[in-house]
């Protein structure tokens, strides 16, 4: 700590720069996240609705829900009148009041919901039902939000392979900062080095307090990135806050899981400490 | 009985015995110069010697080889029984701490105070606290430096940093005490004091060797003396008994 202490500038410099690429790969790690929890909370209101044709016969109407209910995959099925889809959009969007006056009719059509298992969501099979339930008469249209699941999650794949990549080259780059900082440690302290290899210091008592410099420059480096990313996506919502209007309820930023918060520490320490023993092997010759 | 608790005997034959035996040490630094040819040396356990020489005569690449600072191109050297040549790198610090060793440069650590600079031998050896703060006042007082324990070295004179120097090869109590010209800017009365300090450290069953071209200080303390000359023995002066 002493060490540490001394070249306090410097530490605190190389401290910052690792903890800012740590702070990127936290981000696109963190957006990645948000995305596969946004993608989940899609999946979990997994609802299909098939619209009705205004014209539909009760007979047709009947064979639409048999159809529906006799689908695998299907946990349960409701029907939704013209009044009721009616009264939902008046809920949702009172501001909207006046265009539906103006319109003078119920523009909402009859439909059935359903419901379906999670499993049974992102499956073909359940694409083909589906396609066989709009070829039915009387059937409009079909709404199915699976499309938004899917880009959500590539999306988030995306997000998480952008984060892999910067991180390996960031996390290569935090390596030669940290070795580079040891090596002017080393540099720093030639004749104390040389004075404990005189008095009869093994090599492990020399090469130690550096060790620990380059771990404790990694641990810092995460532990200042983690606190920097709880401090964006605190202040990211608010930031957005009136642009997300009715999504803010439904976007509720996450931050990195625990587990991730603990690798992104472990590995930044284990990098410390390689780039500590690259630049010790290289320029401690004992 | 002896304060060792050693029979008469063995103690004699450990007296005998040779701390620092130099078999035909040769070393070449570049193709076609020799720092040192084929030295031969024995010095007993407790002795006191001084190798002295002009500039160049070979006298500190002598001090490096015995603390293994460098290799000798040709020759053994053994020291208290063992060979140091064949002592892998990693063990040297075993070597280092049977021995104190005094640079003419000092090599003191200015940004740390006097009782640490003293102390650093002790805290590689990992020993309790208590006990190092005991060895140091001794040793500081040894060589009349224990007021000044907790200055730093920039503010004390030239020979008072010299004296730190001192303090901390003798600190671990070491077998045997190496000192290269550590008179050499010294004023003559300074000189005489620092090498009553050496006198004062074999007193105790150190063995002493000291680099040095005083010859002043060399007639006035010297009972064994080693001649060098372009890195060859031209002489070895050796008195049966201490003088002073």
């Amino acid at each position: 700590m002493n060490n540490l202490w001394q070249y306090r500038v410097r530490n605190l410099l190389s401290a910052t720069i690792i903890a800012l690429s740590f702070l990127i790969v936290g981000v696109f790690f963190s957006l990645s996240n948000n995305l596969q929890f946004l993608a989940s909370r899609l999946a979990e209101n997994m609802v299909v609705a098939f619209f009705l044709n205004p014209g539909i016969s009760a007979r047709e109407q009947a064979r639409v829900e048999e159809v529906i209910k006799a689908s695998p995959g299907v946990a349960h099925v409701k029907f939704v009148s013209r009044e009721e889809a009616l009264a939902r959009f008046q809920k949702s969007f009172p501001e909207l009041e006046d265009i539906l006056k103006n319109l003078g009719s119920n523009p909402f059509p009859a439909s059935y919901e359903a419901v379906l298992q999670k499993k049974a969501f992102l499956s073909e099979e359940a694409l083909g039902l589906i396609e066989d339930i709009k070829a039915l008469p009387g059937v409009e249209d079909v709404q199915f939000n699976r499309d938004w699941v899917k880009k959500m999650q590539s999306l988030s794949r995306l997000a998480r392979a952008i984060g892999f990549f910067l991180g390996g080259i960031l996390i290569l780059a935090s390596f030669f900062i940290i070795s580079n900082v040891i090596r002017l440690n080393v540099f720093a302290r030639k004749n104390e080095i040389e004075i404990l290899r005189l008095v009869g210091a093994t090599n492990t008592f020399i090469r130690l307090p550096f060790l620990l410099e380059g771990l404790s420059l990694g641990v810092l480096g995460s532990a200042l990135s983690l606190a920097l990313l709880s401090i964006l996506i605190k202040l990211f919502p608010l930031y957005l806050g009136q642009s997300l209007g009715v999504l803010q309820e439904f976007i509720n930023f996450r931050y990195l899981s625990l587990s991730q918060c603990i690798s992104l520490i472990i590995g930044s320490a284990l990098m410390g400490l390689l780039g500590s023993l690259s630049s010790l092997s290289r320029f401690l010759k004992i | 009985m002896p304060a060792s608790g050693r029979s008469p005997g063995l103690e004699t034959a450990l007296e005998n015995i040779g701390m620092i035996e130099l078999y035909h040490i040769s070393k070449q630094y570049q193709e076609g110069q020799w720092a040192l040819m084929d030295i031969n040396l024995h010095i007993k356990r407790g002795e006191f010697w001084f190798v002295t020489g002009p500039s160049g005569s070979g006298k500190t690449t002598l001090l490096k080889i015995i603390f293994r600072e460098i290799l000798p191109t040709r020759g053994q050297i053994v020291i208290d029984g063992i060979n140091i040549l064949r002592l892998p790198d990693h063990k040297i610090w075993k070597l280092r701490r049977s021995m104190g060793i005094v640079f003419q440069d000092f090599r003191l650590l200015f940004h740390k105070k006097v009782f640490d600079n003293v102390a650093i031998g002790l805290y590689v050896m990992g020993i309790p606290v208590k006990e190092i703060r005991r060895r140091v006042f001794n040793a500081l007082r040894l060589v009349n430096l224990h007021q000044k324990m907790w200055e730093y070295p920039s503010h004390l004179s030239y020979g008072e940093q010299q004296r730190v120097a001192i303090a901390r090869a003798v600190v671990n109590e070491p077998q045997i005490l190496l000192a290269d010209e550590p008179t050499g800017n010294l004023d003559p009365e300074l000189a005489f004091e620092i090498i009553g300090v050496f006198k004062e450290i074999n007193r105790q069953g150190t063995t002493v060797l000291i680099c040095s071209h005083d010859k002043e200080l060399i007639r006035h303390f010297g009972d064994k003396i080693l001649f060098l000359f372009k890195g060859k023995i031209i002489g070895k002066e050796v008195q049966p008994f201490s003088r002073k």
